[in-house]
């Protein structure tokens, strides 16, 4: 079936919310997937991934920085989603690049990276060049990369199945690189790459304006069921809250 | 033609104009006060349309002798052509509810993007009279739906019918024919995203143009389907309404609480339409020229003012005495101007210190209709991209002091006062709709919605004292890792804060808060009049009252249409 973005956008603000996520969080968590999903990087199939673990991370700690300095950072995600964590580290890079030129976050134990895109692109539109490395997978392990340049408006991204192996800190690792000084880009070093430049990510962004977004009803369904939580059922007294026209 | 970067100067640096502050403007009562002006919706869209001189043709008129079927009307404008489609269908009384939960109407239309053929036509038939339980594609950009003021329709067909016009009198009470209950664009149901209609419909490009141009069109069809039903009626004696009663006919509205989330959710947005409109007074108040042709003008206004305002029926105590505040206001405004007036500046300050806010706000909409030179360019930047962007590197010495001057509003507020903390927002399971409870109420109380912004700057404001305490070289992104919930109220403290007016001033949690204030800043901006409250939590309203009729397309325009009058019987 066919929706809006807007509507895309509102479902995911109501799920995240009856989910458990924070005023901030859950806009920031609906903007991350209809992102990628605007832009053709598939933002519904990553949802539905992360979906049957969504309101686990309400019982995690919040992310702990376990190294500092003035142009680095680490930081522990205790096994959270990019959906609620990896905007905070992108800030923090995004500070740091400001202050030193160039700066570098490595996030750790972070699930769903992909979600990183659209806080990259923040940075882009705000001026200031970003760059995000990670991998996934056991055996084959896949690597990711995306970079924006300074004052652009879409990222490029690409993706490469490969035949190595991850060793276990990689596993849910991601490197984020941020500079005021120099444009990033970034591409991997594999024949297999798949890839997709700006140009394209901004092609795929005018289909989705144009036409909207597809998505399956079953997964359309599952999101509103979740979001319903935020409802209140309807009353007598509910009806009189609207004003007794 | 003025440019974005003149805005800018004009607004900030040493060479601004005199701009209202921000405690003053955006204290919510006030902003409950405002009226239509120039810079309304309604007036900026009738102005392109009458200057553009668009083409706007039926292209179907298949109607019964009742009034129901469809019509299609082709809208040649000068960047695309659009179609309007409307189904007219027969609602029993017992049927008729102007509540949004309703689930059938008199008439249902669709703005769609380009020529409707038959077989979108019938897709359309088979959406678009089902409302909320249909769907439609992003051809469409706005879906409404109406009914009839049954009372007022059945006379004027009646008068028509026998060959005579409409008794003013009568009009002048309900200044319609239809009431619409919903206007939907913006992507809902599947429509066009907003993105797409700003950037794909340079016709429709700004804020709530396309909602407006719907409006206006259920306007021109109301005044069509009474003349056809009574031409059907009894062709030998029908005459036609005359032309300066049919403008005095607007469109009614009834408008509830689903309006007020919508202030608080687009703040950057809200700042955008104040600023404008806080300027254009800035630029009247500093450039307006005071001759004695603006002298005599001025002093027609407030005439006009007054009579529009004694032209407004209500049953609501608050607003009756509202409207007879603002006449004692106007009135004194003349006495006034019997003293000589040598600038604006003098006469604003007698108003702050002697007519109500809604009499204050009255004559800021009077100024602005004395120069539309000064006045009409600014109505091409209403929008604004929305972005509520987090300043890492902002250290949280300056966010507290930034809380301190742009909040102090919110520090200042009590909130663990009697009431102050009692009310919640929430949504209800009927369509959404949004609902204003108590904290009584354990449900609604727990899934209340994040409207309290003033009460999360205090919260946020208290936290980072007590962060900075132990971390006073920290920045913003470094408090942001270790108290990721303050994320929201943080970026949005820091946006707000690059802005002239910021957020609305405003502890909407508290027991006595009234939601109307919120209503009415919108509607004004929409540019409705005759308000007419039907409780605390909904409001009638009059929508293009007096505006030109779609056959004045084309013909000389003097874009006065501003607080219109009864016509001379």
């Amino acid at each position: 079936m066919n929706i809006s973005m807007n509507e895309l956008k509102a479902a995911l603000r109501r799920c995240f919310e009856a989910s458990g996520y924070f005023v901030g969080n859950y806009e920031d968590a609906a903007n991350m997937i209809l992102w990628l999903e605007k832009h053709g990087l598939n933002g519904l199939k990553e949802l539905e991934h992360a979906l049957p673990f969504i309101d686990e991370d309400s019982s995690k700690p919040l992310s702990s920085v376990i190294y500092e300095d003035s142009t680095s950072a680490i930081i522990d995600s205790h096994g959270r989603s990019a959906l609620n964590c990896i905007a905070a580290a992108v800030d923090l890079v995004h500070a740091k690049a400001l202050e030193s030129g160039i700066a570098t976050v490595t996030v750790h134990n972070c699930h769903n990276r992909m979600f990183v895109l659209k806080a990259l692109t923040d940075c882009g539109r705000r001026g200031i060049s970003v760059a995000a490395y990670w991998q996934n997978g056991d055996q084959n392990m896949t690597e990711y990369t995306a970079a924006i340049k300074a004052g652009e408006r879409y990222p490029s991204y690409s993706e490469a199945t490969t035949c190595l192996s991850a060793s276990p800190e990689d596993k849910q690792a991601l490197t984020i690189i941020c500079s005021s000084r120099v444009n990033l880009s970034t591409t991997l070093n594999h024949r297999n790459t798949r890839l997709l430049d700006a140009e394209q990510v901004e092609i795929n962004k005018e289909h989705s304006v144009n036409q909207g977004i597809e998505i399956s009803p079953a997964l359309w369904a599952e999101i509103n069921r979740i979001g319903a939580a935020v409802l209140v059922e309807n009353s007598d007294r509910s009806r009189a809250d609207a004003g007794g026209h | 033609m003025i440019t974005l970067a003149a805005i800018q100067t004009s607004m900030r640096g040493d060479n601004a104009l005199p701009l209202r502050p921000a405690a003053q403007v955006m204290n919510l009562e006030r902003l409950g006060s405002i009226h239509q002006s120039r810079l309304s919706f309604m007036r900026s869209l009738v102005r392109r349309i009458m200057r553009e001189r668009w083409q706007i043709t039926p292209v179907r008129f298949e109607l019964d002798a009742e009034g129901y079927g469809h019509v299609v009307y082709e809208i040649k404008a000068p960047q695309g052509l659009y179609s309007f489609v409307l189904f007219s269908s027969y609602l029993s009384p017992e049927a008729r509810n102007d509540r949004v939960i309703a689930t059938q109407w008199d008439l249902t239309m669709a703005l769609v993007a380009g020529q409707v053929d038959d077989i979108y036509l019938e897709k359309l038939r088979q959406n678009v009279p089902k409302q909320e339980a249909g769907r439609v594609d992003a051809r469409v950009f706005v879906l409404s739906r109406a009914n009839r003021s049954a009372r007022n329709f059945d006379y004027v067909v009646d008068q028509l019918a026998k060959g005579e016009q409409p008794d003013i009198q009568q009009i002048a009470k309900v200044g319609y024919l239809y009431r619409t209950t919903a206007v939907y664009g913006s992507g809902k149901l599947g429509m066009a995203d907003w993105e797409k209609v700003r950037s794909h419909y340079q016709d429709f490009a700004r804020p709530f143009a396309a909602e407006m141009f719907v409006c206006l069109m259920l306007r021109n069809f109301s005044l069509v389907q009474a003349e056809h039903i009574a031409r059907q009626r009894t062709p030998d004696t029908f005459q036609p309404m005359r032309p300066e009663i049919k403008r005095y006919f607007g469109i009614g509205n009834s408008t509830g609480l689903g309006m007020a989330p919508y202030l608080v959710n687009h703040p950057l947005l809200i700042n955008r339409w104040v600023e404008m409109r806080e300027l254009a007074l800035a630029r009247v108040r500093a450039l307006g020229d005071i001759s004695p042709r603006i002298l005599l003008q001025l002093n027609e206004l407030i005439a006009r003012c007054a009579q529009h305002t004694r032209e407004t029926h209500t049953e609501d105590q608050w607003q009756t005495e509202n409207n007879r505040r603002t006449l004692r206001d106007l009135d004194a405004l003349s006495t006034q101007l019997q003293e000589p007036l040598h600038d604006w500046d003098r006469l604003i300050e007698w108003s702050e210190a002697h007519c109500s806010l809604q009499g204050q706000e009255m004559l800021t909409s009077i100024l602005l209709e004395l120069y539309p030179a000064l006045v009409d360019d600014l109505e091409d930047y209403f929008c604004a991209e929305e972005f509520l962007d987090l300043d890492p590197l902002m250290p949280l010495q300056t966010l507290k002091s930034v809380i301190e001057t742009r909040y102090a509003w919110a520090l200042d507020t009590d909130f663990s006062a009697e009431g102050a903390r009692d009310t919640c927002w929430y949504r209800s399971e009927e369509k959404m709709e949004p609902r204003l409870g108590s904290i009584i109420d354990a449900q609604a109380r727990k899934k209340q919605m994040a409207l309290g912004v003033g009460y999360a700057v205090r919260r946020c404001y208290d936290h980072l004292c007590a962060y900075i305490e132990q971390n006073p070289d920290h920045n913003t992104a470094r408090f942001m890792v270790a108290r990721p919930k303050l994320r929201g109220i943080v970026r949005r403290i820091q946006s707000m804060n690059r802005c002239i007016y910021g957020d609305i001033q405003a502890n909407l949690l508290d027991r006595n808060v009234l939601p109307m204030h919120l209503l009415r800043c919108k509607l004004a901006f929409f540019g409705v009049s005759k308000f007419d409250p039907r409780s605390r939590l909904w409001v009638r309203n009059t929508m293009f009252q007096g505006a030109p009729l779609l056959e004045d397309i084309g013909n000389r325009f003097g874009d006065d249409w501003f607080m219109p009058l009864a016509p001379q019987q």
